[in-house]
Formats: C-alpha cells, sequence, structure tokens
C-alpha cells in the first residue's frame, strides 16, 4: 500500500509519515529542523555533507536524516548529546579551510554555515596554527562567480545541474581537502536557469554578479509576489532594501516552479526602480498638461467617458494586475470596443527535469488574466483600431516606436494610465499616475489558470495609485455615498461579480500559493468580452 | 508719615573696610605661594594631573593600512548597529575584487558617540576618537566623509581599560 502511514516520534514529538518517507521529511512535520547542506528538496540526496546525522534508537551508528526512511515505532533524536556532538565535529571540520570571510561575504546574514555554526558549533578553532586553503575566485558564467575559499562541497549546484537542469558542466575535482567545484572545459555556466546554483548554495561561494555587494541580508525587506516575466507564473520574493528592489529570489511553490526560477525572470526587476515614474495626476488645460488632483482627474474621466463618440480602444500591459485589467475593461463596457494587450514572445526554455516548469514563450504573466476580463491579443488590429477611435485609453502599455508614432496625433481622446509619459502622448486629455505590480496587491492568472496574489513590496511613487482604484472610483461615481472598492481585496471579491470565472474567489482563499480556475478563452485567441 | 531711616550704630571694628581688605589681600598672595591649577587652554591641552581619559569617546577617525587605504570592507556592520543611525554607507568592489566603501559618511551632529561602531568592527578600522575641539564655520562640514575620517590623526579611544578589560 502507497499511502501506508507510519508513526515515528521525532525529538518527542509523534508524526504520521507515509511510507518511504526520509527521516529530515518527517521532522519537517514534527516542526523540528535537522541541520544539514548536501540535502535538498527538489534535489537527490547523496548523503555527503554528514550534517544530517541524527541518533537513531536500536540503531548501532548515527543515521544520515536526508537518505533513511522511517519505519513504525522509530523514535529518532535530532537534539540529544550524541547527535550535536557529532553534528559540532562536522561543523569543526568544514570551518578548517573556511575563511574568515562573513564581513566581505554577500551570503553573510542568510549563510547556514554561520547559522549552525553560530548555534551549535564551537566558539574557536583548534587549527590556528595551520594556514588555510587558498584559491583565486574563478568565473563561471554571465552571472554567476564561483568563491572556492567558502565552499564546503555540498555539492547542491553540481546535481542541480546534472539532475535538475540536465546540462552536467560542473563536477567536483581533486579530491580530498584539495577538492573544489570545477567546470568543463571550454563551457560555461549559462543555462537559462542556472542562476538557481547561487540560490541553491548554503555558503557564499556561488555569488550573482548582480546583486554583489548590493546589500547585506539583514538590510533586505522579503515580499510574496510573482515573477512578472511570462505566463509560468514562477512564485518570488520581492527583496527590496529602502524602497529598492534589489533583487528576485523563487520562493517555493511545488505546484509552479518548485524552488526554481530562471534567469529571465531574475533579471526582470529594474523597470521596477525607474526614477522618471509619474506622479500627479495630469490634465490638458489650455494645450498644456497641469498637475491636478485625483478628485478633478476622477471626475474629468468620468466626463470623458460619458462624452465619448464612436468606437473605443483599450490598450492595456500584461503585467497589469488581474483586478486593474478587470475594472478598467469595465469602465468600457459597450459594444463596440477593442481590447487588447501586448504580448511580447521569446524562445521557450525549459527545466528539463521539473514537469511543466519553463520559460515561456509568452513575456507577459498575465496573458490569462487578461484574456478572463476580455481583452485580446492582436496588439496590430487594436493600434490600427486607435486610429478611428473616438476614445483611447492606454492601461501602462510597454509601447515600441511604431506604437508612439501610431498613437500620436490621434484623432479621438486619448486617456494614459501609465507608469510612465512618452513625449508623444503629450497630446492626451489626461494621464493618470498608477502603480507597477511591486507597489500594489494583487493577482495574476498563470498559463494553468492558476490565480495567485503578489504583495505590495515598496511604496508608491507620490500621488500614483492602483488601476483599479482609480477604474474602481470612476464607476463608483462622485460622492461621499459611492460604494468603490477600498482594499485590493475588496476589489479583487467585487471582481466575481463581472466575470464568472473569478466568482467566489477571495484574497484569504487564495492564500500564498494560488487556487486554480478553469480557464475559458484559449491561448492567442480573443476572449469573449467582459461579462 | 514721613518715611523713617533707622541709623544703625556699630563699633569701628565691625564697619571699618581696611580690615575686610586686608583679609581678602592676604587671601590673594597666600595664592602666590600655592602650587598652580589653572591650565592654559587652548595653547595648554592637557598637564601631569589632568589629561583627557583614553576611554573618552570623541569624533571618529577611519585607520588606514600600510598603503594609505581605509581598512574599511563595508560590512555594513556599524550602520546596522548605530543606534543613530547616522552612517551611511555604500558597498563597490575595487580593480583587485575587493570590498570597499564607495560612500562612507558619518553625521557627527546625529552620532550620540556610544562607541558601539568600533566596537562591532571586525576590521578594527571605525574608531571614536579622543577629541573634542570639532567647531566649523559650516553645518554640513559635521557629516564626515571617507577621506576626513581617514585623514584624521588624533588618538582614537580604547573603549575599555587595557588593564581591567572586564572592567571588573
Amino acid at each position: 500500500m502507497a499511502d501506508e502511514l507510519l508513526t515515528v516520534t521525532i525529538d518527542g514529538i509523534a508524526v504520521q509519515v507515509p511510507k518511504g518517507t526520509t527521516i529530515i521529511e518527517a521532522a519537517k512535520q514534527a516542526g523540528v529542523l535537522v541541520p544539514h547542506y548536501c540535502y535538498h528538496p527538489s534535489l537527490p540526496s547523496p548523503a555527503l555533507c554528514r550534517m544530517c546525522l541524527v541518533e537513531v534508537e536500536k540503531s548501532a551508528k548515527l543515521q544520515p536524516a536526508c537518505v533513511t526512511a522511517v519505519s513504525e515505532g522509530q523514535v529518532v533524536h535530532v537534539s540529544s548529546e550524541k547527535a550535536k556532538e557529532a553534528r559540532k565535529g562536522v561543523l569543526e571540520f568544514l570551518l578548517i579551510n573556511h575563511p574568515l570571510d562573513c564581513p566581505i561575504c554577500d551570503q553573510s546574514g542568510e549563510c547556514e554555515l554561520q547559522d549552525y555554526t553560530f548555534q551549535e558549533g564551537r566558539a574557536s578553532t583548534r587549527y590556528s596554527e595551520y594556514a588555510k586553503r587558498y584559491n583565486p575566485v574563478e568565473d563561471f558564467g554571465p552571472d554567476i562567480i564561483y568563491v572556492p575559499n567558502r565552499c564546503i562541497l555540498c555539492t547542491r549546484c553540481v546535481r542541480f545541474m546534472e539532475d535538475v537542469a540536465e546540462t552536467p558542466v560542473l563536477n567536483v575535482s581533486e579530491r580530498g581537502d584539495r577538492a573544489y567545484i570545477g567546470i568543463a572545459p571550454e563551457q560555461e555556466l549559462d543555462h537559462a536557469w542556472s542562476g538557481n546554483v547561487v540560490d541553491l548554495c548554503p555558503v557564499g561561494s556561488l555569488l550573482s554578479k548582480d546583486f554583489l555587494h548590493k546589500a547585506r541580508a539583514w538590510d533586505l525587506d522579503k515580499t510574496a509576489s510573482i515573477c512578472p516575466g511570462c505566463t509560468q507564473g514562477c512564485n518570488i520574493n520581492i527583496d527590496t532594501r529602502d524602497d529598492v528592489v534589489v533583487r528576485f529570489r523563487p520562493r517555493p511553490n511545488l505546484d509552479v516552479n518548485r524552488h526554481f526560477m530562471c534567469d529571465y525572470g531574475r533579471m526582470g526587476y529594474r523597470w521596477l526602480n525607474r526614477g522618471d515614474r509619474l506622479e500627479a495626476p495630469l490634465m490638458l488645460d489650455g494645450g498644456r498638461l497641469v498637475a491636478t488632483d485625483w478628485d478633478t482627474a476622477l471626475d474629468r474621466f468620468g466626463a470623458l467617458l460619458d462624452d465619448a463618440a464612436g468606437p473605443a480602444v483599450l490598450l492595456a500591459s500584461g503585467r497589469t494586475a488581474t483586478e486593474s485589467l478587470g475594472f478598467v475593461r469595465r469602465l468600457l463596457d459597450r459594444p463596440d470596443v477593442t481590447a487588447a494587450i501586448k504580448v511580447p514572445l521569446g524562445d521557450e526554455a525549459p527545466l528539463a527535469g521539473i514537469p511543466n516548469l519553463a520559460l515561456r514563450r509568452e513575456r507577459v504573466p498575465n496573458l490569462h488574466g487578461a484574456q478572463l476580463a476580455g481583452y485580446g491579443t492582436d496588439w496590430a488590429a487594436a493600434v490600427r483600431a486607435a486610429s478611428t477611435a473616438g476614445l483611447v485609453v492606454l492601461l501602462d502599455p510597454e509601447l515600441d516606436r511604431d506604437d508612439l508614432a501610431a498613437l500620436s496625433g490621434l484623432p479621438g481622446r486619448l486617456v494614459v494610465m501609465g507608469t510612465l509619459l512618452a513625449d508623444e502622448l503629450r497630446g492626451a486629455e489626461l494621464v493618470l499616475p498608477v502603480t507597477t505590480m511591486a507597489e500594489e496587491n494583487g493577482t495574476y492568472v498563470n498559463r494553468d489558470g492558476r490565480v495567485q496574489r503578489f504583495l505590495q513590496a515598496k511604496a508608491p511613487p507620490g500621488m500614483a495609485r492602483p488601476a483599479w482604484w482609480i477604474a474602481g472610483e470612476v464607476l463608483a461615481g462622485p460622492g461621499p455615498d459611492a460604494d468603490a472598492p477600498a482594499t485590493a481585496a475588496d476589489a479583487f471579491a467585487r471582481l466575481g461579480a463581472m466575470y464568472a470565472a473569478f466568482a467566489g474567489l477571495t484574497y484569504a482563499e487564495l492564500g500564498l500559493t494560488g487556487r486554480m480556475i478553469p480557464l475559458m478563452g484559449t491561448s492567442g485567441a480573443a476572449a469573449g468580452a467582459a461579462r | 508719615m514721613a518715611i523713617g531711616v533707622k541709623v544703625m550704630k556699630r563699633p569701628e571694628r565691625e564697619v571699618s573696610y581696611v580690615r575686610a581688605t586686608l583679609k581678602g589681600m592676604a587671601l590673594t598672595f597666600k595664592h602666590m605661594f600655592q602650587p598652580r591649577v589653572t591650565m592654559q587652554y587652548p595653547e595648554q591641552k592637557s598637564t601631569d594631573e589632568w589629561r583627557i581619559s583614553p576611554r573618552w569617546r570623541g569624533t571618529h577617525r577611519m585607520l588606514t593600512d600600510e598603503q594609505g587605504r581605509s581598512k574599511c570592507v563595508a560590512c555594513g556592520l556599524c550602520p546596522q548597529v548605530c543606534p543613530a543611525n547616522c552612517i551611511k554607507l555604500v558597498p563597490g568592489e575595487d580593480e583587485e575584487g575587493n570590498r570597499y566603501p564607495l560612500i562612507y559618511e558619518i553625521d557627527e551632529f546625529r552620532c550620540v558617540f556610544c562607541g558601539y561602531c568600533q566596537e562591532v568592527c571586525p576590521e578594527e578600522a571605525i574608531h571614536v576618537g579622543v577629541h573634542y575641539e570639532n567647531a566649523e564655520y559650516t553645518r554640513g562640514r559635521f557629516v564626515y566623509d571617507l577621506e576626513r575620517l581617514s585623514s584624521q590623526t588624533h588618538a582614537v579611544s580604547t573603549l575599555w581599560d587595557p588593564a581591567d578589560p572586564k572592567g571588573e
């Protein structure tokens, strides 16, 4: 029987786990952390670091928790004297050649060697008369450097490249205390997913050149988010320092991206730090754009929508949250509307060892959310339609030079809801500053129909507000009794009343791992108009 | 009613100034033969009897290595520990791949001179100085940059008594 449950006792806590579970996994369920280096839940376990040795009753020797399967009635001691003594010994060996680099090491503060040594290692060395092994820093690839001195040879990186990326360019070269991580001759660590070795490295041996010396781990604020790179919707943490995004790191979600994210997504954070953002609503007054307040701007927007004659065009970005896409689409809820998002395409780059995980061709995170909210993907047709439309609304789309040329000097009225304002669009009737995905709460719908939340990671610039707030206020109309959504959670709950696919969903139900919904539209084809 | 003034009739020896003057001058001349306690500051900064404590915590000084570069490796511990939040640090990398501070600034106005920065420094780079003469013509000059901190030459604080490091 595959799901036969065994009862094991770990540090006095009894847990029931399926047959075949390792002690380290069972301990995780019991809420006991077994210190470990070579073990990683998404990699095969070689049991070579000897850090996870635990005492198992009725067994002569200490057992490695990462490869020992549990058996019925087993009693395991993780923090017994014997197990602690063993770990202390392992740590002492690891530290013989480990340099005292903590002040200059990027990993400092999130280093497992530092943590475990502080918890249960020796306070001082007994090997001070020996010189430490020294090897120069090596350049492994476009974004990765290898500092061999700090390496503890857990081989997580080697196993990731071999078993998960299936591009075995890394190896353990030499033997004994001369061993180091080598790279195959004439090769570079330039796989599309190679950045993960930096996250996997428990010490500061493999480092990202992009993040090098940028921030100390304890300066960072971590916010749960979703990668805005492609339709895969990898779960990430946005690390910010003083309201500046400094890196994206994968956040484990076993159903989407396990523990990984691709290099394309990892590097796609710079646009969130732009300094030339729109900060106040601007209104056309006597041929010039003049800053105004939100009340005036919202009234003007409402009047423009009421006055608009003829067909309307809504051009949006696929990075926009579902809430914003849904509410803004609702503003233009009439038959002659062309709504489209731009979907830049790239090459698909799968991660071989993990099923259904790839950098997808469609490089926008919310393609499917947009389709559910009634947006099409025929961008060129929508831009053409804008040239004859009575009203054109832009929802922060990424515009290239051709788009800008087509959109400057339109006959109809132009409303720009955006983070930036191109010079070509200065003829707009109304310009409303909106927030980016890092500055608001919202949801994306990934390619499998998983609705996933992202949280606000930094403060919005100036008076910028989320687009759902703008649209919600305009829909509710002016006055103190107007019933507009006040929070993103509120906006998302109301989305269900507008679009059947989201009916009954709330933020609480989504949690931080998301929930699946059926996708109605098929990829590429325009979904039906807003319902 | 007219204001009446009562005239006291005191004995001559109690109201005579000659006696008080002589008493005062006696004290004055006595001091001419006693040891001098006045210190001629600013010409004279210390005397045998009075000198500034080696544990005095004054404005900072950054120590340098043999090549004259600051010993700081921009580890970020001093801005982290600083209770007044007066240290600004931006790390960078030099041509040899060494980590060093691109920007290191201490706002001496905000500083509370607790000495934590010196205590936490793993490289023994930043120190609080045994120094108290800090007058400037502008407020801006009180934000000490790395160059200023490194070019100071005054003595640095020992923070604790070397003979009794644990304060027992």
